[in-house]
């Protein structure tokens, strides 16, 4: 059973989420603003934490203050952006700042169950705006490309390729079929590019984040 | 209907020769404008009553209201050259007056420099500054020689031996022309704070409506979309709302200019008005500042194909490099196969593969790739993916 923690300063929000999850998942709790958020995360240890990323309290910092303020649980805790606005721009800094994914508050109940589930599990959740984010932020569609596996600051080709094909709207599943895959190697490789998303120091980036006070 | 009640409102132009005070009250009265001007002029000789009811009326009839707020005002007579004129005949006046030792006729000749000068500067930092009519070169101009005039009129009047009024005015007349040299810079520096003074409360309390209305409204319609299923009829009027107002709410954050993202963003909103159906557009590379117009035809026809043939959650990617453009639709409908297409099912062969192949680019549309290959009804809803491929160096001269 997934344990969920629902950071959310609405409460209606809270409530419609809640009712509309997959009853595989467990909420054990709801927390409103910042202060609240970290003190449940570290009494009550969930697998998933469902983050807003506009919330108010603490400094003023949102979600990103909420897994900064938990960076020593990120090996237990995993954090789920949730977004109202689905420009990636917004949600660079979660990701960066530690968030396995992101999805938007449109997403339906089966897809947030979906991505909660990818996330407990210790995978990726790319939204297809966030994957044609990462491609132009990484400077894929320019020819980019990475000659070594531990560069961090540009996509291996196959990387890239999986990155497109989300872009495109492809679940991990079709884009494992297109490319003659298992799902479980595209779902090392979108890890490896959340892995590159959150350490890179890529001008780009570097330039989300300090506009957003994350650095 | 009486004909009072057709009356045009009482307003002054912004296109004036000195107030629009005579053309506004001929256009209220419907009277022939030299009919006022006239009136005025003899009225002004009944102990100057035209020139006092001229400014009580310039003061009270406000400016016409209907043309853009913003519209300068421009005046055709150059009232500041006038007055400077003026101002150097009184001081010729004045230096005459000095050589026949007349102290009266120095005194209202200086008197009169003083106020024709000063004026002169005044009128041409409130009212020509904001007048396209007028150029910087002519305010310096009439400025520096005011000031020029001024001081010559005040020194005139103090080397000559001066009674205690004379000098009085000779001094008023020399501070006066000093001000005018430092009220340039004063003027520019408050109507510079005063504008950012209201910008800034404009910016803040923008931003606190911004701020207000992310946290409530936007999240309620991103509730309402998820309750109600991205294909409902609720969903989708929650949907075109939340853009709407994200539109207003981040105006400014948006690039006027109308790229090939931005036009696709439209067309996919137009659509979903219409239709069950919610199109995601992403993009990534190079913006396309001039979108190829065959393009654009043919992305619209094949999301709109995807909106009515199959509805629910189409994604649209746009691609493109210096070189190249590439833009996939791709659909989770019941899949479509060109070779069973009836003829006349002109969307798919004419508005989208002929349009592209005219424009020399391609456009392949088959099932959707990763898919299972057997899309036909009741399949495994794959759905259908559009590519449209262009050269943008190539087709260039054929847009």
């Amino acid at each position: 059973m997934t344990s969920v923690l629902i950071v959310d300063d609405h409460s209606i929000f809270r409530s419609g989420l809640r009712a509309e999850l997959d009853p595989s998942l467990e909420v054990i709790g709801e927390a409103a603003t910042v202060d609240e958020a970290v003190s449940l995360i570290a009494s009550l240890r969930p697998n998933v934490v469902l983050l807003d990323v506009h919330l108010p309290g603490g400094a003023g910092g949102g979600g990103a203050e909420v897994l900064h303020r938990s960076s020593a649980l990120l090996d237990v805790v995993r954090f789920l952006a949730l977004s109202v606005s689905d420009s990636a721009e917004d949600v660079v800094g979660v990701i960066r700042a530690g968030a396995r994914g992101y999805i938007t508050k449109g997403s339906s109940g089966a897809e947030v169950s979906s991505a909660v589930a990818a996330v407990a599990s210790g995978d990726a959740v790319f939204s297809p705006r966030l994957a044609g984010f990462v491609l132009d932020a990484f400077g894929a569609v320019a020819g980019e490309r990475a000659e070594r596996s531990d560069e961090l600051d540009r996509l291996s080709a196959r990387e890239q390729e999986v990155m497109r094909l989300i872009a495109r709207g492809f679940s991990y599943k079709e884009v494992a079929t297109e490319l003659f895959i298992s799902i479980k190697t595209v779902e090392t490789h979108v890890s490896a590019v959340l892995r590159k998303l959150q350490l890179s120091s890529r001008h780009e980036l570097t330039v989300w984040a300090q506009q957003r006070k994350l650095l | 209907m009486t004909t009072a009640s057709v009356r045009l409102p009482l307003a002054r132009p912004r296109r004036a020769v000195l107030g629009g005070v005579a053309s506004g009250l001929a256009v209220h009265l419907r009277w022939p404008v030299r009919v006022v001007r006239i009136a005025f002029a003899c009225l002004v000789f009944a102990g100057g009553a035209g020139i006092l009811l001229y400014l009580w009326f310039w003061a009270f009839i406000p400016l016409e209201r209907d043309v853009d707020a913003a519209a300068p005002v421009s005046r055709r007579l150059p009232v500041a050259a006038v007055s400077l004129a003026l101002a150097a005949v009184f001081t010729l006046a004045e230096l005459g007056a000095i050589v026949a030792r007349s102290d009266a006729a120095v005194n209202f000749t200086l008197l009169a420099v003083i106020v024709f000068g000063g004026g002169t500067v005044a009128w041409s930092l409130a009212m020509d500054a904001a007048d396209p009519a007028r150029s910087a070169r002519y305010g310096t101009l009439t400025r520096s020689a005011s000031t020029f005039i001024l001081l010559l009129a005040g020194i005139a009047a103090l080397i000559s031996r001066p009674n205690a009024f004379n000098a009085v005015l000779g001094m008023l007349s020399i501070v006066v022309a000093v001000g005018v040299l430092a009220a340039p810079r004063l003027v520019t520096l408050w109507t510079d704070l005063m504008a950012e003074r209201s910008a800034r409360v404009r910016e803040e309390q923008r931003a606190e409506i911004a701020a207000h209305l992310h946290d409530s409204v936007l999240q309620t319609l991103a509730l309402i979309q998820t309750r109600a299923g991205a294909s409902s009829e609720v969903a989708r009027i929650a949907r075109a709302q939340e853009r709407e107002l994200r539109d207003w709410l981040f105006a400014d954050d948006v690039p006027a200019s109308a790229d090939l993202a931005t036009e696709l963003r439209e067309i996919a909103a137009a659509i979903e008005l219409d239709y069950a159906v919610h199109l995601d557009v992403v993009t990534a590379g190079a913006a396309v500042p001039v979108s190829p117009t065959a393009l654009v035809g043919a992305a619209r026809e094949a999301m709109l194909n995807a909106a009515r043939h199959a509805g629910g959650e189409v994604s649209v990617y746009v691609e493109s490099t210096s070189g190249t453009i590439d833009v996939f639709v791709r659909d989770r409908g019941p899949g479509v196969d060109l070779a069973t297409l009836p003829d006349d099912r002109l969307g798919i062969r004419e508005s989208i593969i002929g349009r592209m192949t005219r424009a020399g680019g391609t456009a392949t549309v088959g099932p959707a790739a990763g898919g299972s290959a057997s899309g036909g009804p009741g399949g495994s809803g794959a759905g259908t993916e559009v590519h449209l491929h262009l050269e943008t160096t190539h087709a260039g001269e054929r847009i």
